[in-house]
């Protein structure tokens, strides 16, 4: 029977969630597909493969020193090994930096195409067909490959984790991994800062719609002061050097869960959503009524932050 | 140094969006842009030429308005640029793209580094520059956010999640994504802006640079329809004028959601 891929996502001895919410994905692929869903571990020794044998009926290794750190070249040749020794019908990739990184050439190695950044799939006469959000998360669009295999990456959440539970079996493939034309050096943190805002019940975040620095300052740095809360930004306000780094919240920054946030100027793409969704209370202020922001709000006010914020401290008092 | 940067159009994403059949966007009411993270990427390839020599090429697809987004690189100081200006490259999906960009590429010759920014902000795909790298057989790295260049040595700084960065080692010819924040792109200044107009921008059709995947017949995926998110959750919006929106919310903090 056709395998439908999971290519498990894994760092510092640990599979990634990701990974857990793609053997979900897998399953709802195989399933429509008339497939059965199962997981690649691409890795030094294979040592995580009996744990990720829990949510796959079918694990496959690839055990090589090239495959020690992750690296698009030696993951692509691992993937293909994989494809090459048993009947796989579609790859499934988490939407990460890692999967970015490699699942675009993973569909050249195959030949096949490729739709990115999924968070839904539907089943129409045994065709799969994928949903994806496009236009800064505005409009969504489907689509289907045309090619025999496919690749599909995920973004995070799309699906719920697989519970653990079964024992599936573990087959090693053997393969032969040519080093990789780019070498991993080390992992650095760059965001060492003094603040911590992952531990604050408050936090007053403003997006690219704060304008500029002083701005930025004068509303959303006096709120968070005024309601006892750290303040705290989306990407662009950080790239733009308004404010320190350790204060971006999303994928790429800080995760945090308060009692308030408040997302003024923000627009809600993804990134940032991944950061600050299991937030109690969420508040959003902004002039776009279409902002993808106010789906995941529980408040909203549409207008503009530099009226609204200035009214709202005055209401507080 | 021969740098070639990818630079794509994108509506303003604050544009008011309305879809026809399903189909595709009412181009009437949008304002086109350049896409925010090539802005980084022609940043960057400007800032090794400023600092090694040679030449920064900007390579493009799309219809005959790209034109103004490609000049608009070539005010902020790229010297010289291809279009790939085909209706059956812009009817093509991601793969189609790669294939026009990488046949305008192999055009030039003998190009040390691509770059494109990690993402278009309306197709949201981030896979055409994996792609190019392919189709050229050289390494690439995604997501950069610092690159140092020693020779035709390159050590970058590749973004992962919570903050961390992945130390790579590469060398040249690569493709580099380049992440929004990695620098400070510049403005296209006044003189820059008169010279642009001058400056060489060759339109070519697919078939002119070698490129024989298009249309949907050369296109890996085809597009079923767009529609607009239907979310289960829609936030409780507060009418009224400011002050009065202001003052319901506070309310509603401190009494219904009890946060403040």
């Amino acid at each position: 029977m056709a395998r439908i891929l999971v290519i498990a996502e894994h760092r510092n001895g640990a599979l990634s969630e990701g990974t857990l919410e793609l053997c979900k994905a897998a399953k709802a692929i195989a399933s429509a597909a008339g497939a059965q869903p199962a997981a690649a571990l691409l890795s030094k020794d294979g040592s995580l493969a009996a744990e990720l044998a829990k949510y796959v009926p079918e694990v496959f290794t690839v055990s090589d020193g090239n495959l020690e750190n992750y690296t698009a070249d030696a993951y692509t040749q691992a993937v293909k090994a994989v494809v090459d020794a048993q009947d796989v019908k579609g790859v499934v990739i988490a939407h990460s930096y890692d999967g970015v990184d490699f699942a675009a050439k993973v569909a050249m190695a195959l030949g096949c195409g490729i739709v990115s950044n999924c968070n839904k799939i539907e089943a129409q006469g045994g065709n799969i067909t994928f949903t994806r959000n496009t236009y800064n998360g505005k409009i969504q669009e489907q689509k289907t490959v045309k090619t025999d295999k496919f690749v599909a990456t995920f973004e995070k959440g799309a699906f719920d984790k697989e519970e653990a539970g079964g024992a599936g079996s573990v087959t090693a493939v053997s393969a032969s991994i040519s080093a990789s034309r780019t070498k991993v050096k080390e992992v650095v943190e760059t965001m060492a800062g003094s603040v911590d805002i992952s531990q604050a019940t408050i936090i007053v975040s403003g997006g690219r719609g704060t304008k500029d620095k002083d701005k930025y300052n004068d509303v959303i740095v006096n709120l968070a002061k005024k309601l006892g809360g750290e303040y705290a930004a989306s990407r662009p306000v950080v790239d733009s050097g308004w404010t320190d780094a350790a204060r971006q919240v999303g994928q790429s920054g800080k995760t945090v869960t308060p009692k308030l946030y408040i997302a003024a100027g923000i627009s809600g793409a993804i990134q940032h959503v991944a950061g600050m969704k299991g937030s109690q209370c969420i508040v959003a202020i902004n002039k776009d009524p279409e902002a993808p922001i106010f789906n995941i709000a529980t408040y909203g006010i549409v207008g503009d932050l530099f009226e609204v914020i200035p009214a709202m401290m005055e209401a507080i008092g | 140094m021969k740098i070639v940067v990818c630079v794509k159009e994108v509506p303003d994403m604050e544009s008011k969006f309305k879809i026809i059949g399903d189909s595709k966007i009412d181009e009437s009411q949008i304002a086109f842009k350049m896409n925010d993270f090539d802005q980084y990427a022609v940043e960057a390839a400007l800032q090794l030429k400023e600092k090694f020599g040679g030449e920064v090429m900007i390579v493009s697809a799309g219809p005959e308005r790209v034109a103004k987004e490609v000049r608009q690189a070539f005010a902020m100081g790229a010297d010289w640029g291809i279009q790939v200006q085909d209706p059956e490259v812009d009817a093509g999906d991601s793969f189609v793209v790669a294939s026009a960009l990488f046949g305008a590429i192999k055009t030039i010759g003998d190009v040390d580094l691509v770059l494109t920014g990690v993402q278009a902000e309306d197709d949201q795909a981030a896979v055409t520059g994996v792609m190019i790298a392919d189709m050229m057989g050289v390494p690439h790295c995604t997501n950069v956010v610092k690159l140092d260049v020693d020779g035709k040595n390159m050590k970058v700084n590749r973004e992962l999640e919570g903050g961390k960065n992945e130390v790579i080692e590469m060398a040249m010819p690569a493709v580099l994504s380049i992440q929004s924040g990695m620098n400070q792109p510049r403005y296209p200044t006044l003189p820059g802006i008169m010279k642009a107009k001058k400056k060489r921008l060759d339109v070519k059709k697919a078939a002119e640079v070698g490129c024989t995947a298009v249309g949907a017949a050369g296109s890996k995926t085809s597009f079923v329809k767009m529609f607009f998110p239907v979310s289960d959750h829609k936030a409780e919006i507060i009418q009224g004028d400011p002050k009065a929106a202001a003052a319901t919310l506070v309310n509603k903090l401190k009494n219904e959601a009890k946060v403040l």
